[in-house]
C-alpha cells in the first residue's frame, strides 16, 4: 500500500513538473505586438514586381529593422520603438520604390510626348502639302474654267459669225428696226396669195434661222404695187404677209414670235412707173428683231 | 601562474580583476545617461530636409507627426528621461524621412500626370486640327 501510494505520489509530481515545465514554456515571451504587421506589410513590398527592385538600400534596411522589431523584448517600450522604426523604414522603402519607378515610366512618357510632338509637326507639314496641292489643283480647275470660258466666247464669237453668215445666206440687210429680209415676187402668182411650191428656198432658210435663235422675233410685212385698187393691195399684201407666217408657223415657229401685217402700196422702195420698179414694190419684208442671239 | 597553494595572492589577483568592474558597474548605475545630442540633431536635419522637399504639401500628417516627435523628445530631455528622449528623437528622424519619401513620390508622380496631360491635349489638337481639314 505504502509503496504503490509511494510510487502515485512520485508520479504525481512527474505530471506537476511536466505541466510546469510546459506552462513556462507556454508562457515563453511571444514577438512584440505588431511586428507580424509590419512583416507583412515588408512581405508584400518585396513580392510586388513592380517596387520590389525599386529602392533596394532602403528595402535592406527595413528588412533589418523588421528583423529587430521582431526580437524577443521584455522592455516593453523598447519593442513598440522597434516597431515602429521597422513600421516607417518599410513606408519609406515603399515611397522611394513608388519614386523610382515614376521616374522610370517617365523616360517613356517624355518619349511619348516627343513622339506626339512630332507627329503632329508630321502631320501639320502634310495638311500644309495637301492645302497646297489642293490650291493648286484648284488653281488647275480655276485655268481650266477660263479655258472654258474661252471657248465659250470662242464658240460666240463662232455663233456670231455663223450668224453672220446665215444673214448673208438670207441676204437680210440690217436697217434700225432690225435685220430685214426681202422675200420678192416670186413667191406668189400674179394677184394670188398662195406661196408656189418652187419658190421657198429662201423661206426655208428663214425657217432654219428662227429655229436656230428661239430668241429673235420677226415681223412679216406685205406690200405691193399701185396697180388695181387701194384696197385689193392692202387685203392682198395682208394675205400673202399671212401666208408667209402660216408657212414659218407650220414648219415650228412659234406663232407668238410671228405677227404678219398688210401695207399695200405704201413704203414703195422702187418707182411703179416701170415694171422693173412695180416688180420691186411687191414684196414680202420680213423684219428680224435683233433680240439677243 | 594560478596556484592553489597561495591563497592570499590569488585573492589579490582577483580583487584586482573584479575591482574595475566593480567601478565601471557602478559607474553605470548611478551615472546619468547623456542627452541624445546626435540623434536630436539627425532628427531636427531630417524634418528640414523634408520641409526643403515640399512635405508640408505632399506629406503633411507625416511631417506633422516628426515634429511631435521631436517635441516629444524635447520634454524627455527636460525631464532628464534620455532613453525616452532618444526614442522619441530616433522616431522623428524615421517619419521626417518618410515625409520626405512620401513628398518626392507624390512629386514624381505629378510630373508624370503632368507630361500625360500635355501629350493628351498634344493629340486632341492634333486630331481635332486633321479633323477640321478633312
Amino acid at each position: 500500500m505504502n509503496t504503490t501510494n509511494y510510487s502515485v505520489t512520485s508520479s504525481l509530481i512527474k505530471v506537476v513538473v511536466a505541466a510546469v515545465l510546459l506552462a513556462s514554456c507556454a508562457s515563453t515571451p511571444t514577438r512584440p505586438a505588431g511586428s507580424a504587421e509590419v512583416r507583412a506589410k515588408l512581405t508584400a513590398l518585396q513580392s510586388d514586381t513592380a517596387l520590389a527592385s525599386g529602392a533596394p538600400v532602403a528595402l535592406k534596411e527595413a528588412e533589418s529593422a523588421v528583423v529587430v522589431a521582431e526580437m524577443i523584448e521584455k522592455d516593453l517600450a523598447l519593442a513598440a520603438h522597434r516597431v515602429y522604426i521597422a513600421d516607417r523604414k518599410v513606408d519609406i522603402a515603399r515611397a522611394l520604390a513608388v519614386t523610382h519607378v515614376a521616374e522610370q515610366q517617365r523616360t517613356a512618357l517624355v518619349e511619348q510626348g516627343e513622339k506626339a510632338r512630332l507627329d503632329s509637326r508630321t502631320r501639320e507639314a502634310d495638311l500644309a502639302r495637301n492645302e497646297a496641292a489642293e490650291q493648286k489643283l484648284q488653281a488647275g480647275q480655276a485655268r481650266s474654267e477660263a479655258d472654258a470660258a474661252l471657248v465659250a466666247a470662242n464658240s460666240a464669237q463662232q455663233q456670231a459669225m455663223e450668224l453672220q453668215r446665215q444673214l448673208e445666206i438670207l441676204q437680210a440687210r440690217p436697217t434700225d428696226r432690225g435685220l430685214v429680209l426681202t422675200l420678192g415676187d416670186t413667191l406668189f402668182a400674179t394677184g394670188k396669195s398662195e406661196i408656189k411650191s418652187g419658190a421657198t428656198a429662201n423661206l426655208d432658210k428663214l425657217t432654219a434661222f428662227l429655229n436656230e435663235y428661239p430668241q429673235r422675233t420677226a415681223v412679216i410685212e406685205g406690200y405691193t404695187d399701185s396697180m388695181g385698187s387701194e384696197e385689193m393691195n392692202q387685203s392682198l399684201s395682208q394675205r400673202r404677209a399671212d401666208a408667209v407666217k402660216g408657212y414659218l408657223v407650220g414648219r415650228g415657229v412659234s406663232s407668238e414670235r410671228l405677227s404678219a401685217s398688210g401695207r399695200g402700196e405704201n413704203s414703195p422702195v422702187a418707182d411703179n412707173e416701170s415694171a422693173a420698179g412695180r416688180q420691186q414694190n411687191r414684196r414680202v419684208e420680213v423684219v428680224i428683231s435683233p433680240g439677243a442671239p | 601562474m594560478y596556484s592553489p597553494f597561495k591563497s592570499t595572492s590569488a585573492s589579490r589577483r582577483r580583487l584586482r580583476i573584479a575591482l574595475p568592474i566593480l567601478l565601471l558597474v557602478a559607474s553605470t548605475a548611478f551615472a546619468r545617461p547623456p542627452v541624445p545630442t546626435s540623434n536630436l540633431q539627425a532628427a531636427q536635419l531630417a524634418i528640414a530636409n523634408a520641409e526643403r522637399v515640399d512635405a508640408a504639401t505632399h506629406a503633411g500628417v507625416e511631417l506633422g507627426e516628426a515634429r511631435g516627435k521631436l517635441a516629444a523628445a524635447q520634454r524627455a530631455v527636460e525631464e532628464k528621461e534620455m532613453v525616452v528622449a532618444q526614442r522619441f528623437a530616433d522616431e522623428a528622424r524615421v517619419e521626417a524621412e518618410l515625409a520626405a519619401a512620401k513628398a518626392g513620390a507624390a512629386k514624381a508622380i505629378a510630373v508624370n500626370k503632368d507630361i500625360e496631360r500635355t501629350t493628351a491635349t498634344l493629340i486632341d489638337e492634333m486630331q481635332r486640327k486633321t479633323g477640321e481639314s478633312r
